[in-house]
């Protein structure tokens, strides 16, 4: 590894990875930290942060809350220099934990917005316990839907999250159906699936949560799994 | 009982509810993960308290990496679950299960636990019971797992000896692999547990605590302790690493946060200095050193192979190694450009400590620097065997400040013997006094920070004889310190009176003191290491149940010619050395570093015959 020079413009890598196993008990800070690590033991050309306390440069796209899997989150980080995105998807896939599988690298362009702000909204599939039959979630979920308002209380306020649904359905998939959320996920108002499991009185934590797409303002050749 | 799936919906439920649930889920960078049925042993690894203290603990990284190796053992790890997710596990009936493959501990064929200190015995009554594996040696079948101890508080094995089948007194690298041998080959036959604790013991280094007998005195002293025949050894005398193996850097990285953070390098094991309250300075002889070389390569094996952004050279006296100028600046020299931060602890009071710190330039951690002087009056420092130069230690903490630290923290004991108010008050007046070398020097923003221990006569050690000091003394001391630093604007901070009790029948006490440490538990004491969880009416309780006295392990002055209770476990260094540099500490004399000169403390003439030669490797003992 060269020394490179610090003024030059680094190389923005966005990188498409899943998240399952017992990697989905790890919160998001901690997966920043190990993102942090994972770049440190890679031996890619890190960009690191100025000042006192230089760190690793990365971002996140958009917390993915404890417990769920996924398979579309995004992470942009700096190299200085150019490097070759093969070689930074093999030596990123050795260094980090077999639980988050990097699915793709692509270079995006330095001028684009950060991801955390031009994340729009999320796309999540939930599968049910089987003691539920489908017709029964249908009707907890139309006398939900059939609401113009749905009040839940969250931590310092009261957030109405029948405005933060985009849109849903049922889907058909290997392992059963599942239900499909769209929600609005920005900084002043990201809706959470396990609200909607809660309201229709499901316990949330015997589902199981999976995020399958990020809605981007400004979509990349890797947004979502067109990978 | 199998393989638990952390997939299910009854684990998922319990990881939903519990805090930080990455503590139970392993899957970390370097974790080792084998195929259950391709290897012929099984061992877990217990840290009996929770994950974030228990993966920093360098003892058993290193049998982790050890075991690991052979391609017929699996090591796997389990910790302490915390009370939430004990209550989970107690609810759903789960057992407590290893984070690699998620088995139930009573499916290994050897459960490990390390003792580092004693306010975690309850911890592993615990654990055993979170696993269904009977807590009493006698009570465990042929099919239960052998369950074994090591670490630093296992040179006095007694209170813990009803639960552990077989003791590791001493460093564990090859010991370990022989206790494995000795269960491969004793299962190989299909005989009895018996037969297999008898194996154990034929193995040095290891105490089997049920061959042996004891027997009592009127007074509740101990009359003799003796081994059940004769093919049972009298006294099991401590393993040691001749030369020291090459530190591991195949670290496991947590997912979630814990403490010490970072890659560990024990740059040295023992200390010469020969303090007299220093518990570990006596049972961990001799020093060895490893090379600036060494060292220098396993830090950087350690970060290609972690990512870790810090170090942590250990030792417990890092400024005592006879390199340590040369490593500081190979460190310097080969890291300066890697962003980490190197710390250096335990350094001595010496103006040339504040050197080997600027060395480190921009590697050095942030933060303060430490010293401890451990007791404030040159008198007093005279009878502990730790003498201080009072003009360099004024000298040293004006440079401290003079290079730009802004906070000194020093340590110091009370309840030392032959202790009095005014050697407590002059703990007061050196922090009065440094806290104005710092203003002159930076002005109001220094800040000074007094740590102080309650002094307890550990085993092994020349006090150990000597009783603790009386709870209504220490408690005076502290109200004086307290009062006197909110006073100076000073920080204080102090350990609770009762838990250092806790700390002082634990770490004196003989075998009865098993089933107290029983009854505790089973009046709900775990956890007692927190203060906020150590409760010390159910320990009052279980002493009043076993008709046993605290005050008999805690406040009672030993004769000279008393069989102590961990007198059948050597250390190396003999009892009459000890008794010796007691009766020179009443004569208020000094011991130099014994690298100048030998004071025949036992360790050359028990370990002689493994020295190795000079080219081989450094001991600190003279030729």
């Amino acid at each position: 590894m060269g020394v490179p020079g610090m003024n030059n413009t680094p190389q923005r890598l966005r990188v498409l990875f899943s998240k399952d196993g017992n990697l989905r008990f790890i919160g998001h800070l901690d997966l920043q930290r190990l993102f942090e690590r994972a770049l440190r033991r890679s031996g890619l050309p890190m960009r690191y942060s100025q000042g006192f306390n230089p760190k690793v440069r990365l971002n996140l796209a958009c917390a993915l809350p404890l417990g769920f899997s996924s398979d579309c989150e995004l992470m942009d980080f700096w190299l200085e220099g150019q490097s070759d995105l093969d070689s930074v998807n093999q030596k990123l896939t050795q260094a980090l934990p077999k639980e988050l599988r990097v699915l793709g690298v692509e270079e995006v362009p330095n001028n684009l917005p950060s991801l955390q702000s031009s994340t729009l909204s999320c796309e999540y599939e939930i599968r049910f316990p089987s003691q539920y039959s489908g017709e029964e979630l249908e009707t907890h979920l139309q006398s939900l839907l059939q609401q113009e308002h749905l009040v839940v209380a969250r931590k310092k306020k009261s957030v109405d999250i029948r405005e933060l649904l985009q849109d849903w359905g049922w889907e058909k998939r290997p392992e059963g159906t599942v239900l499909r959320l769209v929600l609005n996920a920005t900084p002043e108002a990201t809706g959470r699936p396990d609200e909607w499991i809660t309201l229709m009185g499901i316990d949330f934590a015997e589902c199981s949560i999976h995020r399958s797409r990020l809605i981007l303002s400004s979509p990349t050749v890797k947004e979502g799994k067109n990978d | 009982m199998t393989q638990i799936d952390i997939n299910s919906t009854e684990l998922q439920k319990i990881l939903y509810h519990v805090e930080k649930p990455g503590r139970y889920v392993g899957g970390e960078h370097n974790q080792v993960t084998k195929d259950w049925d391709s290897v012929e042993t099984h061992v877990a690894l217990v840290f009996p308290d929770i994950y974030d203290l228990g993966v920093p603990n360098l003892g058993l990284a290193i049998l982790y990496d050890i075991l690991n190796k052979r391609p017929d053992v699996l090591a796997e790890r389990a910790f302490a679950p915390w009370v939430d997710m004990e209550a989970q596990l107690r609810e759903k009936h789960i057992p407590l299960f290893s984070l690699e493959t998620k088995r139930p501990l009573g499916e290994f064929d050897i459960v490990g636990f390390t003792l580092p200190y004693e306010s975690i015995y309850t911890n592993v009554l615990n654990i055993l019971d979170l696993s269904g594996i009977p807590a009493r040696s006698r009570e465990r079948g042929t099919r239960d797992p052998l369950v074994i101890a090591g670490g630093q508080a296992c040179f006095n094995p007694e209170p813990m000896a009803n639960f552990i089948d077989a003791f590791v007194i001493g460093e564990g690298e090859e010991v370990i692999l022989e206790v494995v041998a000795a269960h491969q080959a004793w299962r190989a036959t299909g005989a009895g547990r018996d037969e297999l604790l008898r194996s154990l013991s034929q193995i040095e280094g290891v105490y089997v605590p049920a061959l042996y007998c004891i027997e009592y005195n009127q007074d509740g002293t101990i009359k003799l302790v003796n081994p059940i025949d004769e093919s049972v050894p009298s006294r099991v005398t401590k393993r040691i690493m001749p030369v020291l193996p090459p530190p591991i850097t195949d670290f496991i990285v947590p997912n979630v946060e814990i403490v010490h953070d970072r890659i560990a390098i024990e740059i040295m094991r023992g200390c010469t200095r020969g303090c007299r309250f220093c518990h570990a300075g006596m049972v961990n002889r001799p020093v060895r050193e490893r090379s600036s070389q060494e060292i220098t390569d396993a830090i950087a094996k350690g970060l290609a192979s972690t990512g870790y952004e810090q170090v942590g050279l250990l030792s417990l006296s890092s400024s005592d190694h006879t390199r340590i100028l040369e490593l500081t600046q190979a460190v310097y020299e080969r890291f300066h450009d890697t962003r980490v931060a190197v710390s250096l602890p335990s350094l001595r009071i010496a103006s040339f400590s504040v050197d080997l710190m600027e060395q480190l330039q921009d590697l050095k951690p942030s933060g303060g620097f430490t010293f401890a002087p451990e007791a404030a009056t040159e008198r007093l420092r005279a009878v502990i065997n730790k003498p201080l130069d009072e003009d360099v230690f004024y000298e040293t903490v004006r440079k401290v400040f003079e290079h730009g630290w802004l906070s000194l923290k020093l340590y110091f004991m009370i309840g030392l013997p032959t202790e009095t108010m005014e050697d407590v008050e002059a703990i007061l007046e050196v922090g009065r006094k440094v806290q104005q070398i710092g203003k002159q020097v930076k002005g109001n923003r220094i800040r000074v920070h007094l740590g102080v221990g309650t002094f307890i006569p550990k085993p092994h050690t020349p006090f150990q004889w000597h009783p603790v000091d009386s709870m209504d003394t220490i408690q005076e001391k502290l109200d004086f310190l307290k009062a006197g630093t909110r006073k100076l604007g000073i920080k204080l901070s102090y350990n609770i009176p009762s838990s250092t009790m806790l700390e002082a029948w634990l770490s004196r006490g003989d075998k009865r003191l098993g089933e107290v440490i029983h009854s505790a538990w089973q009046n709900g004491a775990k956890f007692d290491a927190w203060n906020e969880r150590f409760d010390e009416r159910a320990w009052l309780t279980a002493f009043e149940t076993q008709s046993l006295s605290p005050n008999f392990y805690a406040f009672r002055q030993k004769s000279e010619d008393e069989v102590l209770p961990w007198d059948h476990i050597g250390i190396g260094v003999t009892k009459s050395f000890l008794l010796r540099d007691l009766h020179w500490s009443q004569e208020g004399k000094t011991r130099p570093d014994c690298r100048t000169r030998c004071f025949y403390c036992g360790i050359l003439d028990n370990f002689e015959d493994i020295r190795p030669s000079v080219e081989e490797a450094y001991w600190g003992c003279p030729e």
